[in-house]
């Protein structure tokens, strides 16, 4: 059968099969050796539905259809199948329509017309990577985002928490500490100045808000060349496709959408005490603070507190923290105690073992004079202490509790707020998908959330099949010296594998650039535990020292390729640098062989 | 040896380039930005025939007027008798800072024929994003209610000045 070169036949051809389409609760084009196109009849055979079925293949002028499908729905391979005049596409996209709910929901004639394929709730880095992938792939979309503001009256724009109150303000405020060590060093190096150096609080805070003004522009439109509808208005489920957006006036929309994704993040937790809202600050004031915030009491020994506690510090602050039992939880406890030695050596004080119970303002002003009284957490004693600020950095909670998810029936832990989701991110309810921080024993990391929302757009919408890897994500804490780390800690992995089966290789090293400044000699660490089970497989790699992040993911890259310790042995190092170390590990542990570091 | 580097990259960079992008772009463009904050405006004063009487602050004041709102928009710059110049700016973003007196200057010597309006784009966002500004300081030259010209970064006052002179058709 040569091609239809004249425009009649074409149109009979598309009026023939567009007839088939209206006509048939399921048409399925096909061609009868195709094991994709078995599937999907075989899928509805089991579904007990009944479907009609061309087979191309055995057609005479089977290629004229394919050619019109293609010219109609834009995919030219087979099987193409359309449930109530809906493309649905092919053998993929069936079974996925099927997995969440969304065929049957077509099979049922519940055609009615959503305004949005996808509903993205919060606007951080997880939210907006999913939206702009799924707009990319040709869906409609909208992403909601509100900033509920803070106890002070602190609020930020698009973006979410990493880039307004998180990641960027952080490595930036760390990096103004950095220098203030570098000025130091420097005149061991012979630069020579006579000025007293002083720091500008107000300056920095300018400068780094002006940077993240310009990334909240940035986002904004990104969204709008993405075709991404944005709304600036908080939402939460009224009905399981339907949401309610209220926005900064009051004024409530109501939206719906074939599927949603749940981004709406954490936020800092008060301690529930006496004077905490009135008077304390979180990580979410802190980075727009207009002033010097002075004297500061961090509570907490979470990685926001020790980050934030160690920049106030490295800018010339009074710093104490107070820690209730452990530092860092969940992180590797040697590195942890480390991280915090260094800290204590270079002015920060700790009270451990303390609880605050109140905190009363003695002065106001900006910054003010506020009281703290805390309680041992082993014995009766309290004690009081006088701050100008008192940051409180105890954990995070998910923003889950008021976003309507009883209406819809998403399942949320009750001890956490978390959401429990399966490894394609999607919630009990199969419509609704979760990602970023709110999900339950995942990573709190912006690239994680990242990665997850991208992966998951393309899962749903470009016909993907790959989920996004939670193992082996590298990361890491800005402390004064910074600890970065991939893999499992000495204790996951004592836990999992068991003493015996694990060997740890370490060693302390002294970064050439402080050797002439004479500081902080035997103070960095490198660590790496290896799985003997497995070849002797890297499963834990754990750096304390300059440029850590720079240092962690090239080794994170490493162990994605599944390194083993003899590997990083053939590996020859940079000289002079930090990172070599790992090339050269040689003392064991369970050894107890001298680690400390003297010359080349 | 670092200072004749930075000397050398502010001189090869041309003053249009200097505008706050969005993306990742922005780091070079406001990091090359906060160095040359101080060059810049004597580079250009260096250029530039210096020009007859400087125009009165308070004339400077009445040259341009703060967009409130959409209504506003519509009222002041859409349904304008005059054409309107509109500065696309942000707090957060320095060329803006340079600009903004600038073109208050060039629409002074005007001496009444052409208008000029300032968006703050955080403040307006929608109508930023309604007239496609992607990277600040955005102008665009409207007449009877249409866009007739738009420019992004900083210009110098004779370019200013010509292109005012453009949009009032002199």
């Amino acid at each position: 059968m040569p091609p239809i070169e004249n425009d009649t036949g074409k149109n009979e051809l598309k009026t023939q099969i567009q007839q088939l389409i209206d006509s048939n609760q399921v048409m399925v084009f096909s061609k009868s050796y195709c094991p994709y196109c078995v599937q999907v009849k075989d899928l509805f055979k089991e579904l007990k539905i009944e479907c009609n079925v061309m087979e191309l293949d055995l057609m005479e002028n089977g290629t004229n259809y394919q050619e019109m499908l293609l010219e109609m729905t834009g995919q030219r391979t087979v099987p193409q199948v359309f449930v109530n005049k809906t493309h649905v596409g092919g053998c993929d996209k069936t079974m996925q329509a099927h997995k969440d709910g969304s065929l049957q929901q077509l099979l049922s004639g519940e055609t009615q017309a959503y305004d949005y394929d996808l509903i993205v709730i919060g606007g951080g880095s997880g939210g907006l990577a999913c939206s702009k992938e799924a707009a990319l792939l040709g869906k409609k979309v909208m992403v909601l985002d509100f900033v509920v503001p803070t106890p002070k009256g602190t609020s930020w724009g698009l973006g979410g928490t990493c880039v307004n109150v998180g990641c960027i303000p952080k490595k930036l405020m760390h990096q103004t500490a950095l220098l203030a060590t570098a000025i130091q060093d420097a005149r061991k190096f012979g630069w020579e100045f006579d000025e007293s150096v002083k720091h500008n609080w107000e300056t920095m805070k300018t400068a780094v808000n002006n940077y993240i003004g310009s990334l909240n522009w940035g986002y904004r439109v990104s969204l709008r060349d993405k075709k991404v509808e944005y709304v600036n208005a908080y939402a939460e489920f009224v009905e399981p496709h339907k949401i309610k957006a209220t926005n900064k006036r009051g004024k409530e929309t109501f939206y719906t959408a074939a599927r949603f994704v749940l981004a709406t993040g954490e936020r800092p937790r008060y301690l529930g005490i006496p004077g905490d809202k009135e008077y304390c600050i979180t990580s979410d004031d802190l980075f727009s603070l207009p002033y010097c915030p002075g004297k500061t009491l961090v509570i907490g020994a979470s990685y926001v507190a020790l980050e934030c506690g160690g920049f106030l510090a490295g800018l010339g602050l009074d710093v104490t923290v107070m820690v209730r039992s452990i530092l860092l939880r969940g992180f590797d406890q040697d590195m942890a105690n480390r991280a915090g030695e260094h800290m204590e050596t270079h002015g920060v004080k700790f009270i451990r073992k303390f609880v605050p119970i109140k905190i009363e303002e003695l002065e106001a002003g900006s910054p003010g004079r506020l009281k703290v009284t805390a309680k041992s957490t082993e014995t009766d004693e309290i004690i009081e202490g006088e701050y100008n600020t008192v940051l409180i950095a105890v954990g995070r909670n998910a923003c889950t509790d008021k976003i309507g998810l009883d209406k819809a029936g998403v399942r949320v832990n009750p001890k956490n707020g978390k959401i429990p989701v399966n490894d394609e991110e999607q919630t009990n309810v199969p419509h609704i998908y979760a990602i970023g921080d709110i999900l339950e024993g995942k990573w709190e990391l912006t690239p994680v959330a990242i990665q997850a929302g991208k992966l998951l757009a393309r899962r749903l919408y470009g016909g993907s099949a790959v989920k996004c890897d939670y193992i082996n994500v590298p990361t890491t804490v800005f402390t004064p010296l910074e600890y970065g780390a991939c893999g499992l800690s000495e204790e996951k992995a004592t836990e999992l594998y068991g003493q015996e089966n694990i060997e740890v290789y370490h060693s302390l090293f002294w970064p050439l650039e402080f050797t002439v400044p004479n500081r902080d000699n035997n103070r960095c660490y490198a660590k790496i535990i290896c799985n003997k089970l497995d070849n002797d497989r890297v499963i834990g790699f754990h750096y304390l020292g300059p440029n850590a992040g720079e240092v962690t993911q090239g080794f994170g890259a490493a162990m994605k390729c599944g390194a083993t310790k003899e590997q990083l042995d053939t590996t020859i190092g940079i000289h002079p640098t930090c990172a070599e170390v790992f090339t050269t590990l040689d003392v064991t542990k369970r050894s107890g062989g001298d680690i400390t570091q003297s010359g080349c | 040896m670092a200072h004749r580097f930075l000397a050398r990259r502010i001189w090869t960079l041309s003053v249009n380039e200097l505008r706050c992008l969005p993306s990742s772009t922005a780091t070079v463009a406001s990091s090359s930005f906060s160095t040359s904050l101080h060059s810049v405006p004597n580079r250009a004063s260096f250029l530039a025939p210096s020009r007859s009487p400087a125009v009165s602050h308070a004339s400077l004041r009445r040259v341009s007027f703060n967009v409130q709102d959409n209504e506003d928009f519509t009222e002041r710059v859409i349904n304008s008798d005059l054409p309107v110049l509109v500065d696309f700016h942000a707090q957060w973003c320095g060329p803006c800072k340079i600009l903004g007196p600038r073109l208050e200057k060039a629409v002074a010597k005007k001496k009444g024929r052409v208008a000029m309006a300032k968006v703050d784009i955080d403040d307006h966002t929608d109508l930023a994003i309604e007239y496609g500004v992607s990277a600040v300081p955005t102008v665009i030259a409207m007449r009877g209610g249409d866009v007739v010209d738009r420019f992004v970064g900083i210009k110098d006052d004779d370019q200013l000045d010509s292109f005012v002179s453009k949009v009032i058709g002199q």
